[in-house]
């Protein structure tokens, strides 16, 4: 029906490989899953003369831990991430991971493409906030680490150039005292995308708050952090009449558009449902 | 350029230009049948086979990525004794009215039987929300995968 654009296909076996190959080739773009770049491809909405495959990048596929941080390297799917022991230590990443997408889309699609796609409504991308990830930016013979918002340098643009890789996402190692949870509305519950999501993380000592941090998709033109409620969470104990103050901030304090998923006004108001449900889930899953 | 993969348990090689979809190459190239096209996005499941074990839609699947790698649809499947009780779950429970959706819903109910096999209907439908049905509204399918996992229990 709709044939791809024709392209040379490169399959390179090693990092340093796979550098190189973006650096000299004329247009070339890096694929892992291929969720997002494929249908972009059909749609020729993307016309790259070169396909990289990091996919047999061995030293690419991984969930560990290392020097104090969870590291998630570029070809680990969703399906892989959400099945890791390690990632239990940040539950709001497992709930957004197990559930993006399909089973289909989740055994295929990676994390890192996932943010690198730099979608407003991507995910991954409000838990990862909240856990203050960054991203590992290799291209030939330098390698820069860059905070996960500064990746997202608009709607579905990020801010690679285009010889860069991302090769990892890591966060550091959550202390025990903390949890989070993701929330997210679609306009159904299966296979949709996000109208609205919601990440809380918290840090708790001795029921008092001393560590908010909350992230917001597709209210923006990327996924968000809310410093301002963020704020006014911190050094609190977090009962319902705190929970609904931020909740009443969340909603004041984004700007949401109107688009075929949702109203701004729904969207405004669910960042208040949302965010109440995740730090309840959160705060619930320390007791 | 060829890719060499195995199919079905088979080992094969494929003369392909690297920017065909899995999808294609097995029904254009292969006489591989069983995996429909769809919508071409990954969004309807229809092309649905196993990737090293796991679900994966074949049209997002660019035909050079296998190299190496073992394929299999359910062709390959026609003896397995779980798919065969699946097979005939759906036919006993309905769960087939024009069959496109099908043999992918299939693959999708054969890897969740096979990782859960006394899943919730919860974890059903979770299991199969990547394929699309348009005629039976889906309570037949999720009936007949939760008597496979009834025929597959142990006694």
């Amino acid at each position: 029906m709709r044939p791809l654009p024709k392209f040379k296909y490169h399959a390179p076996k090693t990092l340093a490989e796979a550098v190189q190959l973006m650096d000299t080739l004329e247009y070339a773009k890096p694929v892992i899953g291929g969720t997002d770049l494929v249908p972009l491809l059909r749609e020729a909405a993307c016309t790259p003369s070169h396909i990289v495959d990091l996919n047999n990048v061995a030293e690419l596929n991984y969930v560990r831990e290392q020097d104090g941080f969870i590291c998630i390297g570029a070809t680990a799917t969703h399906s892989q991430v959400a099945a890791s022991e390690l990632m239990r230590k940040a539950p709001a990443v497992v709930d957004a991971v197990s559930r993006i997408g399909s089973p289909q889309v989740r055994n295929r699609g990676s994390v890192t493409g996932n943010l690198c796609n730099a979608s407003p409504a991507a995910d991954s991308a409000p838990p990862l906030l909240v856990y203050d990830a960054e991203a590992k930016i290799v291209s030939s013979g330098e390698t820069a680490i860059v905070p996960l918002p500064e990746l997202f340098a608009g709607p579905k643009i990020n801010c690679l150039e285009p010889n860069e890789l991302v090769t990892e996402i890591r966060f550091p190692v959550p202390p025990e005292s903390s949890s989070s949870s993701f929330k997210r509305i679609g306009r159904r519950k299966a296979f949709t995308l996000s109208v609205v999501s919601a990440a809380a993380y918290v840090e708790m000592e001795g029921g008092v708050c001393t560590e908010a941090r909350v992230a917001f998709g597709s209210v923006a033109e990327t996924p968000i952090r809310a410093p301002g409620v963020e704020e006014l969470l911190a050094g609190k104990e977090l009962d319902s009449q705190t929970i609904s103050e931020a909740a009443e901030a969340a909603k004041q304090g984004v700007s949401p558009v109107t688009d075929v998923r949702g109203t701004a006004e729904y969207r405004r108001d669910m960042c208040g449902v949302l965010l109440r449900r995740a730090l309840y889930t959160a705060v619930g899953r320390l007791s | 350029m060829e890719v060499s993969f195995e199919l079905n348990g088979e080992p094969v090689t494929v003369a392909v230009e690297p920017y065909v979809s899995l999808l294609d190459m097995l029904r254009d190239e292969m006489g591989v049948k069983s995996v429909k096209k769809g919508c071409e996005q990954g969004e309807c499941g229809a092309c649905t086979l196993l990737l090293d074990g796991a679900p994966v839609t074949s049209c997002l699947v660019l035909a050079p990525q296998v190299e190496g790698r073992y394929v299999t649809t359910i062709e390959g499947l026609e003896k397995n004794s779980l798919m065969i009780d699946l097979r005939e779950a759906f036919i006993e429970n309905g769960a087939i009215q024009c069959g496109f959706c099908t043999p992918g819903t299939l693959i999708s109910a054969y890897a969740l039987l096979r990782d859960n096999p006394n899943p919730s209907m919860d974890e059903v439908k979770r299991g199969i929300e990547g394929n699309i049905c348009r005629c039976t509204g889906y309570t037949k399918i999720i009936e007949a995968i939760l008597d496979a996992a009834e025929r597959i229990a142990p006694e």
